[in-house]
């Protein structure tokens, strides 16, 4: 196999433990219908042994109901299912002390959130936002969250299914893993900047460019895997990473912030961590003022 | 190709000065077609010295006019004065600078 | 238009700039500015690009006070550059909500039994698209970072949206907004995750006709939303009417505040999925056919009604 494009869940065979993952089922949640958001696949696997949730995109089905859910896109019903999946997972293990809570498993092919007018009449932003704010709130509760880019991880879709994680991984570029907001070719339209000037800029500033290789520079992603065979491994590697940071309550070196940091480390992104820094001093000036 | 930013510097001195009453002011919003402005008090002797940060090309000239007689008929004098552009035309880049001057008032 | 805080409050709360509404939204003569113009924290990569830059890279942050309360704003500039996030925008949004959340660990620390009306507050004026293009990753980063914080400040911090300026709401800082507390509109403001142009080109001119003014507004526009119970508050156009309904949001206790949400919690999610099965067995072509199942008889009647009387006659969409 060349690459794992729409392969979503054939990904999940591969990563967790053989004949282990149970379709629909997360602690207390059962979903039978085959129609309820068709686009997102969700359950129960043990990995390496452990018992933990997966979440992952299915491209070669359409959600009947809204035309625009197809190859990967994430319309309201997956955006709410995923969390279903989320907030069950707190559930389940609210009892278990923090070293065991359940890992949450995101395998990464999506090419958008669902585009449409009854999505935005009723708010597609609703539903992207819950699936967000339930991946934090597990993060925060002490699940270890890791992303696995398969596929495609593109702008908003990528917020949602992806970027609250604790840590992320990716297939590296050979695999045709696309993730980013444009592709290069339209963002020279939209600049009509030259597409090889655009491509020499991205060189020494990963800022704008397309590709695993750049969101690593930026620290927006951990880790770049190349071989198939290999995410298996590394995603229990990191989940234990993970677990271990979370033990020790060094939160902020996961996640969102972790990756600022990140940012820094591998030179991509640094004036944020200027900004922060001259925000903080200034506040620390005046606080006395406001904080009484 | 690649396209930058540009910056133009200029230094006047105007024919009746008057200090710059105020120690810094900030005014405008860089819209499309709109420009802002720092203006700092700042000894120099009388003169004032602008920087203009511009993506336009091929009118230097034209600002240079614009700021030259912003100085006189104002008489504004021992400030420096930073300009973010955007496509503004001179009579917006004129207006924009007396209203930010008529802001201290 | 002058930035006095006076002069400030009968203005249109569309027409005022970032600056004016950061001001004009806290009492009169308490803003304080952080990253201000004075810094000039500029994009470093416009340049790069050609693009114009703006010293505070548009969005002004800052601290002020609605009574005793501290109030942490960030207000979006849609002019620059649509009010699109990148680096420098995104870590100012970002950083000015998490100091709000740390000053409110700080001071329950030494005084637990702390009024509510003296905790902080965050208070954020939209007036964007989303991410900045020239800056496209950082911008992404920018976005799952506020989503993060605004998971640290659950429980503590009130996060309030204000939605009423020209570029309205719209990509990923959609979903932002949609994660706060509490949303105050006007009918001016427009909130949404794809916009209509987009829609129009992926989907074509039948989904969505982004040259149908009067469609927009009802899909995106403030009346739609406070029917549909995505915005908790619709207002007047001004400064003041924004200013006056942030006070009486705030004077609410935190709980009444959170129960505002629309999403946050299972039972929430469960709620909104309900709305999911309302749109299927509905498949509305208009937001006016949703208007007419909440029990609006004339949903025509409403779309150019005036708000005082749109506020008494609409009827806001409940299913059990």
């Amino acid at each position: 196999m060349d690459n794992l494009i729409g392969q979503g869940r054939a990904a999940i065979g591969m990563i967790v433990d053989p004949d282990s993952f149970k379709e629909g089922v997360v602690g207390d949640l059962n979903i039978t219908d085959p129609e309820f958001g068709p686009g997102a696949v969700i359950g129960t696997a043990m990995l390496k042994g452990e018992t933990c949730t997966v979440i992952a995109n299915d491209a070669m089905t359409v959600n009947p109901k809204f035309p625009v859910v197809y190859a990967g896109i994430i319309g309201m019903e997956e955006g709410y299912k995923m969390a279903l999946a989320v907030y069950n997972s707190i559930k389940a293990d609210k009892d278990r002390p923090l070293g065991k809570k359940r890992p949450i498993l995101l395998i990464v092919d999506t090419p958008g959130n669902g585009p449409g007018k009854q999505e935005e009449i009723f708010g597609m932003n609703k539903a992207t936002g819950a699936y967000q704010l339930a991946l934090a709130e597990a993060r925060k509760e002490g699940h270890p969250i890791v992303a696995m880019v398969v596929g495609r991880a593109i702008s908003g879709a990528f917020l949602c299914h992806g970027l609250q994680a604790d840590h992320i991984l990716s297939l590296s570029a050979e695999f045709s893993t696309q993730i980013h907001v444009m592709p290069i070719t339209s963002i020279s339209r939209i600049t009509k900047l030259d597409i090889e000037w655009l491509q020499e800029l991205a060189k020494s500033n990963p800022v704008f460019a397309a590709g695993p290789n750049f969101f690593f520079k930026l620290g927006g992603v951990e880790e770049i895997i190349d071989s198939i065979e290999a995410m298996r491994d590394r995603i229990v590697a990191h989940v234990a990473q993970v677990r271990v940071l979370k033990l020790a309550g060094k939160n902020d070196e996961l996640g969102p912030w972790g990756r600022g940091t990140l940012g820094v480390e591998r030179g991509g992104r640094k004036t944020r961590a200027k900004v922060i820094e001259v925000m903080n001093e200034e506040f620390a000036a005046v606080a006395d003022r406001y904080l009484k | 190709m690649a396209k930058q930013l540009r910056e133009l510097n200029f230094e006047f001195k105007a024919e009746t000065p008057k200090d710059f009453p105020a120690g810094f002011l900030h005014y405008g919003v860089v819209g499309s077609g709109d420009m802002e402005v720092i203006i700092e008090k700042k000894a120099m002797s009388g003169a004032v010295k602008f920087k203009v940060v511009t993506p336009v090309t091929g009118f230097d000239e034209v600002w240079r006019r614009v700021l030259e007689r912003f100085v006189n008929e104002t008489g504004i004098s021992n400030a420096s004065l930073e300009i973010n552009d955007c496509n503004a035309t001179p009579v917006v880049v004129s207006l924009r600078l007396r209203q930010a001057l008529a802001e201290i008032g | 238009m002058s930035n006095k805080w006076d002069t400030l409050q009968s203005q249109s709360f569309l027409e005022c700039n970032a600056r004016q509404r950061a001001v004009g939204l806290v009492d009169a003569g308490t803003f304080t500015e952080f990253i201000g113009p004075k810094d000039r924290m500029s994009s470093p990569h416009l340049p790069l690009m050609g693009e114009a830059i703006e010293f505070d890279d548009g969005i002004v942050t800052g601290v002020g006070l609605i009574g005793k309360r501290p109030v942490f704003v960030a207000s979006q500039e849609g002019r620059f550059i649509g009010g699109a996030v990148g680096e420098v925008h995104g870590a100012k949004l970002v950083n000015i909500v998490r100091i709000a959340r740390e000053s409110y660990d700080k001071m329950l620390a030494a005084n637990p039994k702390l009024p509510e009306g003296k905790r902080p507050a965050v208070v954020i004026s939209f007036d964007t698209g989303g991410v900045r293009l020239h800056e496209a990753n950082a911008g992404l980063l920018a976005h799952a970072e506020l989503m993060d914080q605004f998971q640290d400040c659950k429980g503590k911090v009130p996060v309030i949206s204000v939605i009423g300026s020209r570029v309205g709401c719209f990509g990923g800082m959609g979903f932002v907004a949609a994660a706060t507390d509490v949303i105050i509109m006007s009918p001016l403001g427009r909130l949404g995750l794809t916009g209509p142009e987009v829609i129009e080109q992926e989907m074509g001119k039948d989904e969505f006709d982004a040259s149908d003014r009067g469609m927009v507004y009802r899909t995106t526009g403030g009346k739609h939303k406070y029917i549909m119970g995505d915005c908790n508050v619709l207002v007047a156009d001004s400064i003041e009417a924004f200013r006056k309904a942030l006070g009486e949001v705030l004077a609410k206790p935190y709980a009444d505040l959170a129960a505002m949400r629309r999403i946050g919690s299972l039972e929430k999610v469960q709620y909104q999925l309900k709305l999911v099965d309302l749109c299927v067995k509905i498949a509305p072509k208009d937001s006016k056919d949703v208007w007419k199942y909440a029990g609006n008889k004339n949903p025509d009647a409403l779309v150019d009604m005036p708000l005082d009387l749109f506020l008494k006659t609409a009827e806001r969409l409940k299913i059990a």
